[in-house]
């Protein structure tokens, strides 16, 4: 039985298996620094230094960066920290953000193009200006250390982007399917919840990814307003940059861990990350 | 449902708490309170301490009492010669970044839009730089990639018969742009690509019956689509790449190239000048450049919600 | 302006079973407008690309103007088709839309410009000139559409089912402007539709299709009168053919009634006897008994649906007839048949038909 043709006409198999194999080439090169730290991170930090292989590979620096050392952030702690932080200011924004994407999408407001752009406005203004009083704040009300302090400005840095995206995904429901809840009169609440959420949802996940990816990785206020063993995950990786002997090995082994759970993470997500992306920003 | 009819449905009784104007806006007040609070708040105190000589009483030799200074603050800034290389730092940063990843970015999606064996893994593996902690990101390219004693750019070249390049100190700009565009990469080619795919194939057909070569189609009829996303790409990564901290602080510690804007207000204040109401003049000052810019966004944005009513 | 032939053309999509297009074999002569019909699935617009080289072809050639184009890119064919969705250039304004194949040659601008009015008159198109494509009703786009590929003056002009997207009255308007054009252009056409109103109304010739198959290609009303098959007796024609399953001997029996067919004993074997909505004649002393159900009265005809006990079971029939018609639901009547019927063998191959 012939298995017909999957080239177009007058197409050269060579010329379309070469773009094939460039995009191979070019896909493994970009991802080199990353391949090779996690070939580094079996390492031994001798051969880490000298980018060599002689004394096999080995989980060593892996258990060696997990156990802690008293007065230094521990991967115990740091990860605690985080995935609090990371989980209940995404849930907060996401509270948040659904109600406030349904008065700008499914029964606007008046003034909706203005509320929108003021929510995009808030990211113009750089961290850096407003950290100081934030710091002052924070100080006086010994929020300094705390995950709350990161937990109420994580919320800040990702509404916007909560915002814009959700109700991207809202304006997909079809109208009809509002109009027949709002005959039968249901509340906002069971509206939300029996036809908006389940044809929205695909795209609340990729919104709350993206909200997970940016708190995971937030590393200025996190560095501002924690002492240094009291804060979250990057700045327990840094943390692992020593003065003394190599660390190389060591380094990339936390890197690896650190970065691990949002990199699996965005790997099962990715479908739904780029419609995300694409629609979220664009509709 | 275009704005029109939206503003004409909308036309009940403001005022009264249980008219429909009100209960659009329940839903949105959370949010926008919040959002209010914490950014707004600080900002405005900000502006007060840019009045005022404030300083961290602890860290300074000589104490002195905080008092008003009036516009002092802002008439040093424009004597400041750091400040001017910082923002045109910034500027350079910046656009470098935006256009390099926005380019690079594109030409990924182009390769990557056409079916292959293992596509699905290669996008995969070009995502991940973006999913990556900032941080981590500068510390494999400082250590891994472009440290003089152990990196591996180095050791392929002193092997190719090349001397060593110091990469981060003599070329402090462009190995932070080199990190950045790595980084965001990824996200240009995800929008990009998404651009590339909505553009309807029976226009392309169309297109291919009419004449045109594959460079002419990409010319007359994609780039023109692809508007809309460069537009997109390019705004969203300016918001967040003019705010770039993580990869300064980590690869250079700041220093003549490669210190941008946040980063010398930092300087200035928290990060070792503790001269908080100078910083807050600074950070003002870029505020308001911000908002020009971002009334030139606007513009950009306000076309997208235009087309968005048209669909 | 040239012939077209597909020669045992065939496509076999990847992962299928079944070709979509199986060995097809069409001579289309030149200035002729063929088309090609059939229900969905039946490989038509399929057929269509592979002429214009959109679909690669798994075996077989088509040739256009005597010459193997199989391995020739759409753009080197010198074809121009009209795209079901219209597939206008969004960022092109109406002249520039139409201009498009032109600038790609290379015409100079004055001489693309020329052309390009001369049939924004022919089609109406003149105040639109500067309009993009999201500014146009449906009818305008596809005036937009059809214009592009006349301005291209090419060997063959390949639609695919370009009135699909307008509302009734408009297609029945543009189908007889289409056909007047076709037939002033004199340019090889081959058109693809799933109605088969169309097909008859338009074509010089029309290709019957089935599941990847040709079922036949003739003048329509040879197509009407003559069909090869079961199939296409009941794809042809409005309301569809009544089809009876009889067997065959020197009568048939219909619902009860014996109905002489002709001399030669037939043997009892099965077959299916077709027979149009005309040629059923209601009222009257007719042989067969039958049950009025609904009434459609259309006007200038009506139709007439009834039910008849045949060989045990019911069977719906129906029967056109003049107005004005007195009957209504739930009268008995009793049918004659007058005219030509069908008789199709186990195969679904129209055997013989005979007069009554």
């Amino acid at each position: 039985m012939k298995r017909g043709t999957r080239l177009g006409v007058g197409e050269r198999r060579a010329l379309v298996a070469g773009l094939g194999v460039l995009a191979w080439v070019v896909g493994l090169l970009w991802i080199f620094p990353v391949a090779w730290t996690v070939f580094t991170s079996f390492k031994t930090e001798q051969d880490a230094a000298a980018q060599t292989l002689h004394h096999g590979l080995g989980l060593g620096r892996y258990s060696d960066v997990s156990h802690s050392t008293a007065g230094t952030l521990s991967l115990q702690t740091a990860f605690t920290n985080s995935f609090v932080v990371v989980v209940v200011s995404t849930l907060i924004v996401l509270l948040l953000a659904l109600p406030a994407a349904y008065a700008l999408a499914i029964r606007p407001v008046h003034k909706w193009r203005d509320v929108l752009f003021f929510f995009i406005s808030t990211k113009f203004l750089p961290v850096v200006a407003s950290i100081f009083p934030i710091y002052v704040y924070a100080e006086k009300w010994n929020l300094i250390g705390t995950r709350t302090i990161l937990i109420v400005l994580y919320i800040a840095i990702n509404l916007p982007l909560a915002i814009w995206m959700t109700r991207s995904f809202f304006m997909e429901v079809p109208r009809e399917l509002i109009e027949a809840a709002e005959i039968d009169g249901t509340s906002l609440v069971n509206q939300l919840r029996s036809v908006i959420l389940p044809i929205a949802a695909p795209g609340i996940a990729a919104t709350a990814l993206l909200c997970v990816i940016f708190a995971w990785n937030e590393y200025f206020y996190a560095l501002q307003l924690n002492f240094a063993s009291g804060s979250t995950m990057p700045q327990w990786v840094i943390s692992n940059v020593s003065t003394r002997g190599n660390f190389l090995a060591k380094l990339s082994a936390a890197s690896i861990i650190a970065c691990l759970p949002v990199v699996l993470a965005g790997w099962a997500a990715q479908k739904r990350m780029i419609r995300g992306l694409s629609m979220g920003a664009l509709k | 449902m275009t704005a029109a009819a939206v503003d004409v449905a909308l036309k009940g009784r403001v005022g009264d708490p249980f008219s429909s104007a009100w209960r659009r806006r329940l839903p949105l007040l959370p949010a926008l309170l919040y959002s209010i609070a914490i950014t707004q708040l600080p900002f405005l105190v900000s502006i007060y301490y840019s009045f005022t000589n404030l300083k961290d009483k602890t860290q300074s030799l000589i104490p002195e009492p905080t008092k008003f200074v009036g516009i002092d603050n802002y008439k040093q800034i424009f004597s400041d010669p750091f400040f001017r290389q910082a923002m045109w730092t910034s500027v350079k940063m910046t656009v470098l970044a935006v256009v390099l990843s926005l380019v690079i970015g594109t030409a990924f999606a182009i390769l990557l839009d056409r079916k292959f064996v293992g596509r699905g893994l290669i996008r995969t593996l070009l995502i991940t730089p973006f999913l990556l902690m900032p941080v981590v990101a500068a510390l494999i390219w400082k250590q891994q990639m472009f440290s003089s004693l152990f990196g591996v750019l180095n050791k392929a070249l002193t092997f190719l018969g090349f001397n060593s390049v110091q990469f981060i100190s003599d070329h402090p700009l462009g190995s932070i742009v080199t990190v950045l565009v790595w980084q965001w990469t990824p996200f240009m080619m995800l929008i990009m690509l998404a651009g590339l795919q909505s553009q309807p194939s029976d226009i392309i057909e169309a297109a291919n019956v009419d004449g045109a070569s594959a460079l002419g189609i990409f010319r007359q009829l994609t780039l023109p689509h692809l508007r809309r996303y460069l537009e997109l790409g390019a705004l969203l990564g300016c918001i967040y790449i003019v705010q770039a901290f993580d990869a300064i602080d980590v690869m250079t510690g700041g220093g003549p190239g490669s210190t941008n804007v946040p980063y010398y207000v930092y300087e200035q204040s928290i990060g070792g000048g503790f001269r908080y109401g100078a910083a807050s003049a600074y950070a003002i000052v870029v505020v308001i450049f911000a908002i020009i810019i971002a009334t030139f966004a606007l513009r950009v944005l306000s076309s997208l919600f235009k087309d968005e009513e048209r669909a | 302006m040239a012939a077209v032939t597909y020669d045992e053309a065939t496509r076999l999509y990847p992962g299928t079973p079944r070709p979509a297009v199986d060995k097809l074999n069409l001579s289309i002569e030149d200035g002729e407008l063929l088309v090609l019909v059939g229900p969905s699935g039946s490989g038509k617009s399929t057929a269509l690309r592979m002429l214009a080289g959109l679909e690669p072809l798994d075996s077989g050639r088509i040739l256009i103007g005597g010459e193997d184009v199989s391995a020739v890119r759409p753009r080197d064919r010198d074809i121009a088709m009209v795209f079901q969705n219209y597939a206008l250039y969004p960022n092109l304004d109406v002249a520039q839309n139409m201009g498009f194949a032109l600038k790609q040659q290379g015409v100079a601008k004055e001489e693309r410009t020329k052309r390009v009015n001369d049939v924004a008159k022919l089609l109406d198109l003149e105040p639109y000139l500067d309009r993009k494509p999201r500014n146009l009703s449906g009818g305008q786009r596809q005036r937009v559409a059809m214009g592009r590929a006349i301005v291209r003056h090419p060997q063959v002009y390949l639609m695919d089912e370009p009135l699909s997207n307008l509302d009734a009255k408009l297609r029945v308007q543009t189908r007889a402007e289409l056909v007047e054009l076709q037939t002033r252009l004199a340019v090889t056409t081959v058109y693809v539709t799933h109605d088969q109103v169309e097909a008859m109304t338009m074509g010089h010739r029309v290709a019957v299709l089935r599941d990847g198959e040709l079922q036949q290609c003739d003048a329509p009303s040879t197509l009407y009168h003559e069909p090869a098959n079961l199939f296409v007796a009941g794809f042809i024609g409005s309301p569809a053919m009544n089809m009876l399953p009889v067997s065959v001997g020197r009568t048939v029996n219909v619902a009860g009634a014996e109905i002489r067919i002709g001399d030669t004993p037939g043997g009892g074997e099965r077959a299916t006897l077709g027979f149009r909505p005309e040629t059923v004649l209601v009222g009257g002393e007719g042989p067969i008994p039958a049950r009025v159900r609904v009434v459609e009265d259309l006007g200038s005809e009506v139709f007439v649906h009834l039910v008849i006990e045949h060989e045990g079971g019911e069977h719906r029939i129906v029967a056109k007839v003049d107005p004005p018609f007195a009957g209504k639901s739930d009268d008995d009547v009793r049918l004659t048949l007058r005219g030509a019927v069908h008789l199709f063998d186990s195969t679904e191959v129209r055997r013989a038909t005979v007069t009554l």
